[in-house]
């Protein structure tokens, strides 16, 4: 599993989408994180570990290839924006409503 | 395998799950191209709540509730909803 930045995560993941185009598919997962690089002590220890809130780890694959990254508070703006453009442009195979279709512009602007 | 067939009772269940503890959920959101379908999971391994759409305009919507339950992981608060005001 390979722990990257935000950015080269948001890379990574696009390939990922791109190799998985003609076959296969993309899992992401998402989950609260604490912080934790240490397995929990068995009982008996005292949890030294103060748990941080305001984390979460993002994971991708594509059955062979495994990603992940860590996003926080701080960089979840601007990952947040930058992750939705990119399922949104990658998410385009499913089937659009037929009757009355009015194309609706996407937001260009920001 | 439980999927619902509203997005509108899915999202409700999905974030009211988060709600009753936060470390526990995990969301897993799982796209084939080739088939042309999309289907986003959220489980605390009791629990499992899912959806699944072939439909364009889910895409959307699923991307935003993604968003949004980050949103709510990364934050310190245990309401849903609040900014950050610090």
């Amino acid at each position: 599993m390979v722990l990257l930045e935000n950015d080269s995560f948001l890379t990574e993941l696009t390939r990922l989408f791109q190799k998985c185009r003609t076959s296969g598919s993309v899992v992401i997962t998402l989950k609260k994180y604490d912080g934790r690089t240490k397995p929990v002590p068995r009982k008996g220890h005292s949890d030294s570990f103060e748990p941080a809130d305001n984390k979460c780890l993002i994971r991708a694959s594509d059955g062979k290839k495994k990603i992940s990254t860590v996003v926080s508070t701080k960089e979840v703006i601007k990952f947040q924006m930058a992750y939705s453009n990119l399922l949104r442009a990658h998410m385009d195979g499913l089937k659009k409503k037929d009757k009355k279709s009015k194309s609706k512009k996407t937001k260009a602007t920001q | 395998m439980p999927y619902f067939q509203t997005w509108e009772e899915f999202a409700r269940a999905a974030e009211k799950l988060y709600l009753t503890d936060p470390m526990k959920v995990r969301v897993v959101l799982k796209y084939r191209h080739c088939d042309g379908n999309l289907c986003m999971k959220v489980t605390d391994n009791a629990v499992c709540l899912q959806y699944k759409t072939d439909q364009a305009q889910d895409v959307k919507k699923i991307e935003k509730l993604h968003g949004k339950l980050m949103r709510l992981m990364v934050s310190k608060e245990t309401h849903s909803g609040a900014m950050e005001t610090d």
